[in-house]
C-alpha cells in the first residue's frame, strides 16, 4: 500500500475508490434515511387528515360553540375545563368507564388466553373452531348491540327467560346499574374474545418446543408450564392486547349507546348508570351540539390515557428496580 | 447489532411493555431455532374436556348470529313471544329480498368492497413498513415517534368530524368514496401491531446479514421482512377490512344514499314510525354475510400462515 | 367567520398540497358546494334529504310526481333515525355543503333552525296554493321577521288508545264515548280511572298504562307554553303546566299504574304484542305502530277514545335550501307534497295526520274509520282533537332535549325508585346543563 500512495494516482483504482466512497455514502444515506421514509407515509396521512382536526379540536375546546353555527365562536378560555372538573357527570362517567373497562377487559383477555390455549391443542376441525371463535368480530357494533339488546330485554328477552327457568326473577338489565354494566361488557367480551385468542394463538405457536421440554425436565406441571413458558412466550402480544383493550375501553361508546336505545342511550341510562366518557362526549357533541364542551371531554380523555400510561411506566420502573 | 442487542430489545420493547428480565439467548441457538419445524409449540392432543369447552365457546360465539337469522326469518309478533323462538320461521328469503331491495344493497356492497379493500391494502403495506422501522431500525427520535403513534390511537375519532368534512368539501370529495378512504389509509393500531410482532419474530441477525450482503433497506424489507411478516399481515388485513366494512359514523356524514357503503344504506331499513324488526335483522345479516364469507375463506389462509410462518422466539 | 374560514381553508390547502406533493392524492378536484340538484338535457333533478317517518318515498308519492312531471327526477335519501339525520344536517350546514335541495325538518328542530339557520332556507311565505295550513302549524316555522322556512307535513293530535277487553275485566266501561266521559276535561281523572283499574283488575300482570312519560307529554303539549316563553327564556321550573304534569305523572308512577316501558323502545313492542298494559296516550301517527306491533291476534280489542284535552305531539316540515340551483322546481315539489290531496293520501296510507285545514275537511279524512281499532271513527276523534290544540304553540330551541330529560326523570321514579322530589332535582340540574 505504501508503494501505491507514492506512485502517481492510477486511474482504475481511483474510480474503484470513488465507487466505494459513493457506495458507502449511499449506504449511509440508506441507513440514516430509510427509517424515516418507512414511517413517513403514516405520519403524512396522519398529519393531513387527523392532526389538523386535532389542533382544531383543542382550539374549539376554548370556546363556546355549537355544531350548526361554527361561525359564532365565543372565547371562554379554560371555562369548559373548570366546568368539566366540577361536573358530577364527568366523575360519574370516569368511574363508569373504569368499571365497565375492568368488567369487559379482564374477563375478555383471560378467556382469550384460555381459548387460545385450547385452540393450541392438536384438534380435529381446528379451522372450524378458529373461524367460529372469530365470527363475532365480523359483526358490526350496531348489529351486535342490537341483538344483545333484544336478548337482554326485561320482559320477554331470552336471557331473562332462561334465568326464569332456574327460578331467577326478571332482571331489569337496563335500569339496574351493575346489571347494565355487565350486559354492556358482555357485548364487548363477545365481540373481542375470539380475536384476541387468535392473536395469542399465533404467538403461542411460535414458542419453541424445547422450552416446554426444558420445563418438563425441571418437573413443571402442565399448569406451571402454561404460566412459566406460554405466558412469558407471548408477552409482547399480551402487551399489545392490553394496550389496545385499555384504549378501546376508554373510548367505549357504541355499545352503551345502542344498548340504551334512544335518549337513554345517549345519556347512558336514566340515571347515567352506564354513561362512559365516550358517551359523555357524544352527548355534549351530538345531542346538545355543544362542540366546545365535547372537545373538552375529548382532551380530558386524551390526558387521562397519557396519565394512565405514565403511571404504568413509573410503576414498571419501580418494580424493575426492586427486582 | 449482534448478541448484546437482544437484552436491549427486551427492555426497549416500547412504551407499555411489561418489563421482564429475560435471559439473552445465545445467537447460535437462535439461528438454529429459525429452521426448526414450524408450529413447534403445539404439543398435546385435545381431550374430551377441551372439546366440550371449545364446543361451548363456538356455541356462544355463533348463537347471537344464529338468532339474528331466526329473528330475520319470523315476523314482528313471533319474535316477542315467550319462550322466544329457537327455530327459523318461514320468511327468511322474503325478508332478505326485501331488505336487499329497500336498502339498495347492490351498489352499497360494491362500494364497501372498494373502500374496505383499499383501506386494508394500504394499511397493511404502510403499517408493515413503519412497524419494521420501529422494531428493527435505529434512528433518532424513534421512541418519541412511536409514542406519537400510540398517542394518536387515544384520540376519540368523532371529534375531528367537522373540520374533516370541510376539508373533504374543499377537495371536492363530498359524497365520494375517497372521502372515506383517505383519512383511514393508515392506522396507528396497525403500526403498533406490526411493530410488536416484528420486534420478536424478526431476528436481528437476519437484518444484519442482509446489510453485510450489501442489501439496501427496501431490499431487506422486500426479501427478509415481508416473508416473515406474512401471517400478521394477513391478520391485519382482515382486521382492517372488517373495521372499514363496519364503520358507520364518518361514512354516514360524508356519503349519501346515492353512493352509500353498506352500514349507511342499512339505515334506510329503520325508516318509518313503525319499524320492522325482522327487516332490520335481515339487513344486519346481509351486511355481515360478506364478512363471514371472507372469514371462512380467509380463515384458512390465516391459519395456514400461522403454521408456516412461525419463527418467533 | 369568513376570516376564520379563509384561515381554515389556507391551512387545509397547505395540508392537502403537502399530501399531494408526495403522490398520495390521486385524481379529481373541484368544488362541490352545490346541493346535488340541477338541470341537464331538459331534465330537472331534485334531491331530497328526509328521515323515516315522512313516508313520501315509501308510499309512492315521489314516483307519482315524477310520472306527472316527466321532466323531473327526484332523488330522495331517507335516513331511518331522525337523530342521526339531524347530526348530518348540522354538519352539512356548518360546512356549507352536502345539503340537498329539499330538507326535512322535525318539529323539535324547527325553532333551532329558524333561529340560527334561516338564511340558508328559502322563504316559502306566499308560495302559491299554500294558504291551507293550520295557523299554529305554520307559525312554528315562521321566523321573527316573518320568513317561513318550511311547509307543514303532518301533525300529531292526541287521543287515548285502550283495550276494550282489559277495561271490561276490570269493571270499566268499554264504549268509547263512555270511556271518554271517564276522564272528560281533566287528566287527573285518567289517573283516577287507572286506580280503579288497578283495584279491580283480575290480572295483576297488566298495568293501566305503558309509561308515565306519555301522560306527561300529553299534558304539557295541550298548552301553548311549555318549557320556554315567547322571549325564548326557560320557564319550565315555574310553569304551572309543567309542574302539574310532573305531579300527576309521578303520581301515576309511584302508584304502580304503569308498565315501566319506554315508548318506541324495544321493550314496548313486546308489551303491545303480549298485552301488558291496557291503555296508552296515542298521537294519530302511533296507531299504525300499535296495530302492527300488537298484531292480528289483538285486532278488535283496541279502541280509541277522546283525550281529556287536545294536544299535539310531533309533526314535520319540508324546507328548500337557498343554495339549490333548482329552487323554483323544489318549491313546486314541496307545495305539491304538502297539498291537501297528498296529506289526505298519506293519512289513509300510513296514518300521518294532515296539517292542512282543507285536508281536515275532506271526506276521506273526516269519515276515516279504523278496522283494527274496533271501527273507531279516527278521522272525527283526531280531527276534533286537532281543533282543540291551542292556536299558538311556543317552541324553544332545546325542546326535544328537555322532553327527553323529563322522560328520564320519570324513569328515575318509575324504574329506579327515586322520590319525585329527588328526581325533579336531578332533572332540573340536567336541563340547566343541556340548555345552558
Amino acid at each position: 500500500m505504501a508503494i501505491s500512495t507514492s506512485t502517481p494516482p492510477d486511474g482504475a483504482t481511483d474510480i474503484a475508490a470513488e465507487h466505494q466512497r459513493r457506495r458507502t455514502l449511499l449506504h449511509r444515506l440508506d441507513v440514516r434515511g430509510a427509517p424515516y421514509a418507512f414511517v413517513a407515509p403514516f405520519f403524512i396521512v396522519f398529519a393531513a387528515f387527523s392532526f389538523y382536526p386535532l389542533v382544531y379540536t383543542s382550539w374549539i375546546s376554548l370556546h363556546r360553540v355549537e355544531l350548526s353555527t361554527l361561525n359564532l365562536m365565543e372565547w371562554v378560555g379554560f371555562d369548559n375545563y373548570t366546568a368539566l372538573w366540577n361536573d358530577d357527570r364527568f366523575w360519574n362517567a370516569l368511574f363508569n368507564t373504569f368499571t365497565i373497562g375492568v368488567l369487559s377487559t379482564v374477563p375478555q383477555l383471560l378467556m382469550a388466553l384460555g381459548l387460545a390455549h385450547l385452540l393450541n391443542y392438536q384438534l380435529r376441525g381446528s379451522t372450524f373452531f378458529r373461524v367460529a371463535a372469530l365470527t363475532p368480530y365480523a359483526t358490526s357494533v350496531g348489529a351486535a348491540a342490537l341483538v344483545f339488546t333484544m336478548l337482554f330485554e326485561r320482559d320477554f328477552g331470552m336471557i331473562n327467560w332462561m334465568l326464569s327457568l332456574v327460578g331467577v326473577d326478571n332482571i331489569d338489565w337496563e335500569n339496574n346499574k351493575w346489571a347494565a354494566q355487565s350486559a354492556i361488557s358482555s357485548i364487548v367480551i363477545w365481540r373481542w374474545t375470539g380475536y384476541n385468542a387468535l392473536l395469542y394463538l399465533a404467538a403461542m405457536q411460535a414458542i419453541p418446543r424445547d422450552r416446554y421440554e426444558a420445563a418438563a425436565i425441571d418437573g413443571a406441571s402442565r399448569w406451571q408450564q402454561f404460566l412459566k413458558v406460554t405466558v412469558p412466550g407471548i408477552r409482547s402480544t399480551i402487551v399489545f392486547t392490553i394496550v389496545l383493550s385499555t384504549i378501546g375501553a376508554t373510548q367505549l361508546f357504541g355499545e352503551p349507546l345502542i344498548f340504551g336505545q334512544g335518549p337513554n342511550g345517549v345519556t347512558g341510562g336514566a340515571d347515567n348508570q352506564y354513561q362512559t366518557l365516550g358517551l359523555l362526549l357524544y352527548e355534549e357533541g351530538w345531542k346538545n351540539y355543544q362542540m366546545g364542551r365535547a372537545a373538552t371531554v375529548a382532551w380530558a380523555m386524551f390526558l387521562l390515557l397519557i396519565l394512565v400510561f405514565v403511571v404504568q411506566r413509573i410503576v414498571q420502573r419501580v418494580l424493575t428496580r426492586r427486582t | 447489532m449482534t448478541t448484546d442487542s437482544i437484552p436491549v430489545r427486551a427492555t426497549d420493547a416500547g412504551p407499555g411493555t411489561v418489563r421482564k428480565t429475560r435471559k439473552a439467548t445465545p445467537p447460535g441457538e437462535r439461528r438454529r431455532r429459525l429452521f426448526r419445524h414450524p408450529g413447534a409449540g403445539r404439543q398435546h392432543h385435545a381431550g374430551p374436556v377441551a372439546y366440550i369447552l371449545l364446543g361451548l365457546a363456538a356455541l356462544v360465539s355463533l348463537f347471537p348470529l344464529y338468532w339474528t337469522m331466526v329473528a330475520a326469518s319470523t315476523d314482528n309478533t313471533r319474535v316477542t313471544q315467550t319462550p322466544p323462538p329457537f327455530l327459523p320461521g318461514p320468511h327468511l328469503l322474503d325478508n332478505l329480498g326485501k331488505a336487499w331491495q329497500d336498502a339498495a344493497l347492490g351498489k352499497a356492497m360494491l362500494n364497501s368492497l372498494i373502500v374496505a379493500g383499499a383501506i386494508a391494502l394500504s394499511t397493511v403495506l404502510f403499517a408493515t413498513l413503519a412497524g419494521f422501522a420501529f422494531a428493527k431500525l435505529r434512528f433518532k427520535g424513534r421512541n418519541i415517534l412511536l409514542m406519537l403513534v400510540i398517542g394518536t390511537m387515544m384520540v376519540p375519532p368523532q371529534l375531528g368530524v367537522v373540520p374533516l368534512f370541510m376539508m373533504m368539501t374543499e377537495l371536492g370529495w363530498g359524497q365520494k368514496l375517497p372521502a372515506v378512504i383517505f383519512p383511514t389509509l393508515v392506522s396507528a393500531v396497525g403500526v403498533f401491531f406490526m411493530r410488536q410482532y416484528l420486534a420478536e419474530a424478526l431476528p436481528d441477525e437476519l437484518v444484519e446479514a442482509g446489510r453485510v450482503d450489501g442489501a439496501h433497506s427496501l431490499r431487506i424489507f422486500w426479501s427478509i421482512v415481508l416473508p416473515i411478516a406474512r401471517p400478521p399481515m394477513a391478520v391485519l388485513f382482515m382486521i382492517t377490512f372488517v373495521h372499514a366494512w363496519n364503520d358507520f359514523f364518518w361514512p354516514f356524514i360524508v356519503l349519501d344514499m346515492t353512493n352509500p357503503t353498506v352500514p349507511v344504506a342499512l339505515t334506510q331499513l329503520s325508516a318509518g314510525y313503525v319499524r320492522d324488526q325482522s327487516l332490520i335483522m335481515a339487513g344486519a345479516l346481509l351486511g355481515t354475510l360478506p364478512l363471514l364469507a371472507l372469514f371462512v375463506v380467509f380463515g384458512r389462509q390465516i391459519v395456514g400462515g400461522i403454521m408456516q410462518g412461525a419463527v418467533k422466539g | 367567520m369568513d376570516k376564520f374560514r379563509r384561515k381554515l381553508r389556507t391551512r387545509v390547502v397547505a395540508a392537502v398540497s403537502a399530501a399531494s406533493a408526495l403522490g398520495l392524492v390521486v385524481g379529481c378536484g373541484g368544488s362541490d358546494g352545490g346541493t346535488g340538484g340541477g338541470k341537464k338535457d331538459g331534465k330537472v333533478t331534485i334531491t331530497m334529504g328526509l328521515f323515516g317517518v315522512m313516508g313520501f318515498k315509501e308510499t309512492g308519492l315521489l314516483d307519482k310526481y315524477m310520472k306527472e312531471h316527466p321532466d323531473v327526477v327526484i332523488k330522495a335519501d331517507v335516513a331511518g333515525d331522525e337523530q342521526t339525520y339531524y347530526t348530518a344536517l348540522q354538519t352539512h350546514l356548518a360546512a356549507g355543503s352536502g345539503l340537498k335541495d329539499i330538507q326535512g325538518i322535525e318539529i323539535g328542530r324547527a325553532k333551532e333552525l329558524s333561529d340560527t339557520q334561516k338564511d340558508k332556507f328559502v322563504d316559502l311565505a306566499g308560495v302559491a296554493g299554500t294558504d291551507h295550513f293550520l295557523p299554529w302549524k305554520q307559525s312554528q316555522v315562521t321566523t321573527t321577521d316573518k320568513k317561513v322556512i318550511g311547509l307543514g307535513t303532518d301533525i300529531g293530535p292526541m287521543a287515548v288508545c285502550y283495550r276494550r277487553d282489559l277495561f271490561e275485566q276490570a269493571g270499566l266501561p268499554t264504549d268509547r264515548d263512555e270511556v271518554a266521559k271517564l276522564w272528560e276535561g281533566d287528566w287527573s281523572k285518567y289517573v283516577d280511572a287507572g286506580k280503579r283499574f288497578k283495584q279491580n283488575s283480575k290480572d295483576d300482570q297488566v298495568a293501566f298504562m305503558d309509561s308515565s312519560s306519555g301522560l306527561f307529554n300529553a299534558m304539557i303539549y295541550g298548552n301553548s307554553q311549555q318549557f320556554y316563553d315567547k322571549q325564548g327564556k326557560l320557564i319550565y321550573a315555574t310553569n304551572p303546566v309543567v309542574k302539574d304534569a310532573w305531579k300527576l305523572a309521578s303520581e301515576a308512577a309511584t302508584s304502580d299504574l304503569t308498565a315501566k316501558l319506554r315508548q318506541f323502545q324495544p321493550g314496548w313492542d313486546p308489551g303491545l304484542a303480549n298485552s301488558t298494559f291496557a291503555s296508552t296516550v296515542c298521537p294519530a301517527w302511533m296507531l299504525a305502530h300499535i296495530s302492527e306491533k300488537a298484531g292480528p291476534k289483538n285486532k278488535g280489542k283496541w279502541d280509541v277514545a277522546k283525550a281529556p284535552k287536545g294536544a299535539n305531539w310531533g309533526g314535520s316540515f319540508l324546507g328548500v335550501m337557498e343554495k339549490s340551483p333548482v329552487k323554483k322546481e323544489a318549491q313546486d315539489l314541496v307545495a305539491w307534497l304538502t297539498a291537501p290531496e297528498q296529506q289526505a293520501y298519506l293519512f289513509e296510507k300510513i296514518g300521518n295526520f294532515p296539517s292542512s285545514q282543507t285536508a281536515l275537511k275532506m271526506p276521506e279524512v273526516v269519515d276515516a274509520k279504523s278496522d283494527y281499532f274496533s271501527g273507531a271513527p279516527i278521522g272525527k276523534i283526531f280531527g276534533a282533537a286537532a281543533q282543540e290544540i291551542p292556536d299558538e304553540q311556543v317552541l324553544g330551541r332545546k325542546d326535544g332535549t328537555i322532553k327527553d330529560i323529563f322522560s328520564q326523570g320519570l324513569t328515575l321514579i318509575e324504574a329506579q325508585h327515586k322520590s319525585p322530589n329527588e328526581a325533579w332535582k336531578t332533572t332540573d340540574e340536567r336541563i340547566k346543563k343541556a340548555a345552558g
